[in-house]
């Protein structure tokens, strides 16, 4: 006990300063979270407030855990997020190399390609799913008429067209903030070891590939890490596209939770099915964050 | 090729491929000038036949026979929630930030490391037991409750970005301000902070879009015209057999034109911020 | 649909408040306030404009806290019943939904007097009452019967085709076996379809569930174990494998819901639509490309002989907690009197008291709209008669969400008909044990 207040007293200032975050995220956050872990062994049923006190043990998660759909949703869920987000790097990559190169109007330029961020994922869920509409979508009406195609494409309903268009969605969101992220990088790049790789004759992909991708790999994984915490945030644009259909084809774990949740009430249910999804979401992001770390040491900044 | 040449070239190509990043959303834009007998309708009409401004005097309550709707308190809810929000992240972020970056104390890697997984729990698994506690609490649909969780999702970024800042200013600073006289907070205020500006601006930025397009848990917390925000509002549109997608993309332009308006002043501290508040440190 | 329903409803405003009859006496609540929920959208906004005349004639102020769409209001219902936060007198419930605000809504049997209900259709109040109490007053109901395109089905070449083909007259179709033989004669995509129908959420679940009554079979068993998964059940089910699988519907039908439906009607992609009243005025009228082409018929009959007619009402609650039943009952008799229905029956909205679908029709008749004349013949023969709901209790929605997947599953030839309805079967089981009914 003595020992505790001693610590508390040597690092009074320290811990005065990050108390105000700790306290409003305990309340938001852990609070919360206390909440639906109990309810995630109970039978809670929104609609039937005394459930709440009705313990059932693990039996929640033994049904999660033994079905099949769940699995499919979650494997889904992990090649999704390993799709996007690779995708994302990519494209982000490509476009910020190609900004970094404007030397006019840079700062507009800049500006529009941060276009899609100020798209709420809502809008963005309304947008694609008119745009792959299969009869009125602008998409299909632009592929016939241009005589590509005679047959409507459905978009939304089959199998790997329907994931892509999700992907496509979320793709075109948020790549912005990769291309940003990774923009700043280059900015931050010292011009004298180019300069001098070229003057020795290397050529752009090689100069490319041993100078300008290592210095960048920092701000990529920190691109990941910030996009693997909000990454949930596409639950917003597939629930509006295909509400997770159809027939389960577009299924993640955040809509399966909150059908799960709200349309059939089932709270506790749908909590042990979000704990399993938030022990995915820390994976993902933790991983990031050491090869972040990994690649700080590595330059020497950390 | 001359540079010139070279650069003319590639700003086209650049501009070029923006433009087709952009057209979905610009399909948005132009979208809000038309009705929904125009653009939903097969064949495509491609060409625009007229362009009118029903759709946003609809939205204002003016026109023959339209319902309006309360799209000024939407406005200003959002604007409160997310500025509120916005700025008192950024506070507490920056303290904390601080901290992390001159102090060391027991449990420090592991409580960042926790403060940053706390962002990861998806809104949908948070929306119903806060809803539930907001409300036993008494700030269900109020502006208030909204702005505490926007903090809180909104603290770790910024926790992130300004550690990273303050770690890369000389700590000699400090202390050689503290020597000539002035107060720890003086010598923070007027020397340290200054110096971290664009890494607060940056994480000010990102913290005002994640709260202004905000919409699973905003949805849950928010009911009435008290603290719905602008995306909610959007579901206005959406009855139970209409969708007035014109409508829609009227007010998507309301919610997207200040947002614009905000990145395009703050770019240049966005780029510097992110240059060395994340990684440098 | 919702500007004219809008434009419609403002020029009938304006008449009902001079047509209108203070005959019932409402009560004195003067300087009371209900607080009320309503449901919100183009169809149900008008009927609120005559709140004023009820808060005249009483002396009570209604305030109006939330007016939302259907599935956002049932969001907002079941977060106020798990955090015991009900501080308000009236809220605007479903018949098909009524069941899971169970334990927030005051049975209506004390409150409104007997010789009111009497007024009400009785096949309507059997539908809004719950074991034996009265949960909700109907406002009015809902039920689907066919639309089609007049001139698809008159033009010679097409009868005489459709004859040589399939060995009948081409007529609108009185059994679903005709009505399937007729999309497929339609169909030519990629412009053009027989039909199409809801294919996700609870509207697949409740089209299903329509013709899984209408093959002679049944959902739940007596002892609320499932009991679709059944000859008639996958007979159902195949009408809409088949229907897709022939390319008679659009592929993305399986995300349509209603207003793609009601849209894709109205800008003529398909022959026939099963659709609900509510469309009639619009799929008529100068916005819809087969305005003045629209003809209706009765929904047609299963195997087993009997017609769809998948139904609920739209209905009016009193919460338990309420400090004023008596103005909240007052407030309902008014939302649903004789006059508040003309006011939404003139919409094309389908009234609740059997009076009120005499007097509509009558006026219709005076005013030369031999459509809507039609329409409400049509439909009052479907309400009187053919009508059904779903099971009256809490478990309906998550029923519909156990079987929709699954349904839409075989429709996309995932599984068979078979296989899809014994895992819906089975999780409906889990579904029912977890509800205690098992």
């Amino acid at each position: 006990m003595t020992r505790l207040r001693r610590t508390i007293r040597d690092n009074a200032v320290p811990l005065a300063l990050i108390s105000p975050a700790i306290l409003i995220i305990l309340m938001v956050v852990l609070l919360p979270l206390i909440f639906s872990f109990y309810t995630s062994f109970t039978n809670y049923r929104l609609i039937r407030p005394d459930s709440l006190w009705q313990w059932i043990g693990t039996r929640n998660y033994e049904r999660v855990l033994g079905d099949w759909d769940f699995w499919v949703a979650f494997g889904r869920t992990v090649l999704f997020l390993t799709v996007v987000l690779n995708l994302e790097l990519l494209f982000g990559l490509g476009l910020a190399l190609l900004v970094n190169r404007i030397t006019w109007g840079q700062r507009t330029m800049r500006t529009i390609m941060m276009f899609p961020m100020m798209f709420s994922p809502i809008l963005v869920g309304f947008q694609f799913k008119y745009l792959f509409n299969d009869t009125i979508g602008l998409v299909n009406n632009g592929l016939q008429a241009l005589g590509l195609t005679r047959e409507a494409i459905p978009f939304l309903v089959d199998r790997w067209l329907a994931f892509f268009s999700i992907a496509f969605a979320e793709i075109w969101m948020s790549t912005s903030i990769f291309a940003i992220l990774i923009l700043a990088g280059l900015f931050a790049m010292p011009k004298d070891p180019i300069e001098a790789a070229k003057v020795d004759g290397c050529s752009n992909w090689q100069v490319f590939r041993h100078i300008t991708l290592p210095f960048l790999m920092p701000f990529i994984y920190i691109a990941m890490t910030i996009r693997s915490l909000d990454v949930a945030r596409a639950y917003d644009i597939v629930d509006v596209m295909t509400g997770g259909g159809p027939a389960g084809r577009t299924e993640l774990l955040w809509t399966l939770i909150a059908r799960t949740a709200y349309d059939d009430a089932r709270m506790g249910r749908a909590n042990a099915m979000a704990y399993v999804s938030i022990l995915l979401s820390i994976f993902f992001t933790w991983f990031f964050f050491r090869k972040l770390m990994a690649a700080r040491k590595h330059l020497g900044a950390f | 090729m001359s540079t010139r040449t070279k650069n003319i070239l590639t700003w086209i190509v650049t501009f070029v491929i923006m433009l087709i990043i952009c057209l979905p959303g610009l399909w948005i834009i132009l979208s809000a000038f038309r009705t929904n007998g125009e653009i939903l309708t097969k064949p495509a009409i491609w060409i625009p036949q007229n362009l009118t401004l029903d759709n946003f005097r609809a939205i204002f309550g003016y026109g023959e026979n339209v319902v309006g709707i309360p799209v000024a308190s939407y406005f200003r809810n959002s604007l409160v929630i997310s500025v509120t929000s916005t700025f008192v992240a950024v506070l507490i972020g920056m303290t904390g930030g601080y901290a992390f970056a001159r102090y060391t104390f027991p449990g420090k890697a592991a409580t960042f490391l926790w403060l940053m997984l706390s962002r990861t729990v998806p809104g949908i698994a948070l929306s119903l037991p806060l809803f539930i506690i907001w409300s036993r609490m008494g700030i269900i649909d109020t502006q208030f409750g909204v702005i505490l969780v926007y903090t809180a999702i909104n603290v770790p970024f910024t926790i992130w970005l300004t550690e990273g800042f303050f770690r890369q200013v000389p700590r000699d600073l400090n202390e050689a301000a503290q020597i000539d006289g002035c107060t720890p907070w003086q010598a923070f205020w007027k020397i340290e902070f200054p110096l971290a500006k664009s890494g607060i601006a940056s994480a000010g930025i990102f913290a005002f879009l994640t709260s202004w397009n905000e919409y699973a848990l905003a949805s849950q917390l928010t009911r009435s015209t008290d603290s719905k925000t602008l995306p909610v509002g959007l579901m206005d549109f959406t009855a139970q057999f209409t969708i007035d997608w014109a409508g829609m993309c009227a007010m998507a332009v309301i919610i997207i034109v200040p947002a614009l308006i905000l990145t395009f002043l703050v770019q240049k501290h966005l780029i510097a911020g992110l240059t060395f508040g994340g990684v440098k440190g | 649909m919702a500007k004219f329903l809008k434009s419609t409803a403002l020029g009938m405003a304006a008449f009902a408040i001079a047509g209108s009859a203070a005959a019932q006496d409402y009560g004195n609540f003067d300087g009371y306030t209900l607080r009320v929920k309503l449901i919100g959208g183009a169809q149900y906004e008008p009927l609120y404009t005559l709140i004023p005349q009820w808060e005249e004639a009483t002396g009570a102020t209604v305030d109006i806290l939330s007016r939302k769409s259907h599935f956002e209001l049932d969001r907002e219902m079941k977060q106020d019943i798990a955090s015991g936060n009900i501080d308000y007198c009236v809220f605007s419930n479903h018949t098909n939904f009524a069941p899971q605000y169970d334990t927030m809504t005051e049975p209506l049997d004390g409150l409104i007097a007997a010789d009111v209900i009497a007024d009400f259709s009785p096949l309507v109040i059997s539908h809004a009452t719950v074991g034996d109490a009265l949960f909700s007053l109907p406002r009015h109901s809902d039920v689907s019967n066919m639309f089609y395109v007049k001139s698809l089905y008159e033009d010679a070449d097409n009868k005489a085709k459709f004859k040589a083909a399939y060995g009948y007259d081409l007529a609108p179709p009185d059994t679903w076996a005709q009505a399937s033989d007729q999309a497929k004669f339609f169909s030519n995509p990629p412009d053009h379809y027989g039909t199409h129908f809801a294919g996700k959420d609870e509207g697949i679940t409740g089209r299903f569930y329509e013709m899984l009554i209408a093959e002679g079979g049944k959902l739940l068993n007596d002892d609320m174990s499932p009991a679709f998964n059944s000859e008639a059940g996958v007979r159902a089910l195949n009408f809409f494998v088949d229907l897709y699988q022939s390319g008679a519907v659009p592929a993305g039908t399986t995300n349509y819901v209603w207003d793609d439906l009601g849209l894709g009607f109205a800008a003529g992609a398909v022959a026939w639509d099963l659709d609900w009243a509510g469309w009639a005025a619009y799929f008529n009228g100068s916005d819809s490309k087969i305005g003045g082409d629209v003809g209706v018929a009765l929904a047609p009959m299963g195997s087993s002989g009997k017609r769809t007619g998948w139904s609920g009402s739209h209905s009016f609650s009193v919460t338990k907690d309420c400090d004023n039943k008596e103005a909240a009952a007052s407030f309902l008799t008014f939302l649903t009197s004789h006059d508040s229905q003309m006011h939404e029956a003139r919409l094309g909205l389908l009234p609740t008291r059997s009076q009120v679908w005499t007097d509509v029709i009558a006026e219709f008749e005076a005013a030369d709209n031999d459509f809507m004349v039609e329409v409400f013949s049509v439909w009052g023969e479907s309400m009187a008669n053919h009508a059904f709901t779903p099971p009256l209790i809490a478990e309906w929605g998550e029923i519909s969400n156990a079987l929709w997947p699954r349904l839409q599953a075989a429709v996309l030839g995932d599984m068979t008909a078979e296989e899809a309805l014994k895992k819906a079967s089975d999780e409906v089981t889990e579904v029912m044990e977890d509800a205690g009914h098992l």
